[in-house]
């Protein structure tokens, strides 16, 4: 299988455009302090035994990164959100290190493609 | 922003503060304006103390979820005629089915597409606008009592089957007529039109609920039971043709253009508050059906059983009428001539 980008270019061109460039500098940078609080929270959610929550958590993450084209991340936190709302923790722990790993990438990347512009 | 869509006053709901951000510009692009509100519970107290023409709603929140927001709503007599427009991911789509059994009034999937947003914001919109219309001329028209009941009903009785009448009305050859004046004749025109025909219906005890262009929809029997619906409703046509007689002499008289409307009525069973049904039908293709006999009037056989012997019909025998595969037996109702 191809390996899928960290953000999709189409995706995230298409939004731009529509958008304006201005708007995407604010809405980038909203994510990335949205987002990296969002991830903390998810933690705590864990660590709480508190799969409901971490699973809707989860879920905020999955919506906003698809709309910004960070695919393989909202991929991963669907994952959790499977996970919450059928109450299993096993082997969430793996995964919330995984998503961290992400958005780390996911971060980088799109401070990347603004500055390009 | 497209021509025909007026901006609205949209509350957009969502705990994620970028699906906020990105619908509010996509939303303010198209002209409207924009309130957010970041869980359930806040936005109830929003719309209690703001007007909005539109709700958008997610339905994952912490605090108060989208659900118990639209319970709040549709219990709510102040609320409950806003629409809802609930966003969700395309997974959830189970729980879109139970939002709009709760009354939403329809869906979209995040992440969300401009070219849909705009499309049902627009067909939201329109929606309020009819509501807000369609209770203003109620408070005009109807008596307190019926306006009351109406309003505490919310124009839907829950779904259930009722006897009633269906009645269909529209202008003959509108496109022409629009054609050959200016807009703001034609605008002058359908409101004296409407209010003619909301006085005709309403003094028959009808309830117009549902205006299209220059065709409306009436019925008798419902949200109110009403003995002799189907009488009444002939009552209300034959009224209503004479307003239009006595309209087309004053516009003759100012060299404006005169206008003829056909009716069709059916009777039975139609489902309170709903737009649909068989009887609902057949009063729509007795409607179109009165080009077609050259008659100003048409009525089903149920119908014309309610009627008192005095009122005179013609029968035109069994008929099969467009969009339908048995024959009917229909009746025209002659126009009284003016003594």
């Amino acid at each position: 299988m191809e390996e899928q980008a960290i953000i999709d270019l189409p995706t995230y061109e298409q939004l731009k455009e529509l958008m304006g460039s201005d708007f995407i500098v604010e809405l980038v940078d909203t994510y990335i302090n949205e987002t990296g609080t969002l991830i903390a929270e998810i933690s705590q959610a864990y660590k709480d035994g508190q799969a409901v929550s971490m699973g809707r958590i989860a879920h905020s993450i999955k919506s906003s990164s698809a709309s910004l084209g960070a695919l393989v991340f909202s991929q991963q936190a669907r994952e959790l959100e499977m996970m919450g709302k059928a109450n299993d923790l096993a082997g969430a722990e793996q995964k919330i290190e995984k998503l961290t790993a992400e958005f780390s990438l996911v971060t980088q990347r799109l401070k990347e493609l603004v500055n390009e512009s | 922003m497209s021509p025909n869509v007026l901006p609205g006053r949209l509350l957009v709901v969502d705990d994620n503060k970028v699906n906020r951000l990105l619908l509010g510009r996509g939303l303010e692009q198209q002209g409207h304006r924009v309130a957010f509100a970041e869980n359930g519970r806040q936005a109830l107290e929003m719309l209690q103390q703001g007007e909005f023409d539109l709700m958008l709603l997610d339905i994952q929140m912490p605090e108060m979820d989208g659900y118990q927001v639209l319970e709040k709503v549709a219990s709510d007599l102040k609320l409950r005629d806003i629409p809802v427009i609930v966003t969700s991911a395309l997974e959830e789509l189970d729980s879109v089915v139970r939002c709009i059994e709760m009354g939403a009034e329809d869906y979209l999937i995040k992440p969300i597409k401009p070219v849909l947003l705009k499309a049902r914001i627009g067909a939201g919109l329109e929606k309020k606008r009819l509501r807000d219309q369609q209770r203003d001329l109620i408070r005009r028209f109807a008596t307190a009592e019926v306006a009351q009941d109406m309003e505490k009903s919310g124009f839907a009785l829950g779904g259930h089957f009722v006897e009633a009448s269906a009645m269909f009305s529209d202008i003959r050859g509108f496109t022409t007529l629009a054609e050959s004046q200016s807009p703001a004749d034609t605008i002058e025109l359908l409101n004296t039109y409407y209010t003619l025909m909301f006085e005709a219906i309403s003094s028959q005890g009808g309830v117009v609920n549902q205006m299209i262009g220059d065709g409306l929809m009436a019925i008798f029997g419902a949200p109110l039971p009403l003995i002799n619906h189907g009488e009444q409703a002939v009552l209300a046509a034959l009224e209503m043709i004479e307003m239009i007689d006595l309209f087309n002499l004053d516009q003759a008289a100012s060299h404006h253009p005169t206008i003829k409307i056909g009716i069709g009525i059916a009777s039975g069973q139609v489902i309170a508050g709903y737009t649909v049904g068989d009887t609902v039908n057949l009063a729509a293709r007795l409607e179109a059906h009165t080009k077609v006999a050259g008659q100003m009037i048409l009525i089903d056989e149920s119908t014309r059983q309610t009627l008192n012997p005095t009122i005179q019909v013609e029968s035109l025998g069994p008929t099969l009428m467009k969009g339908k595969n048995q024959e009917v037996t229909i009746y025209a109702v002659p126009i009284r001539q003016q003594a």
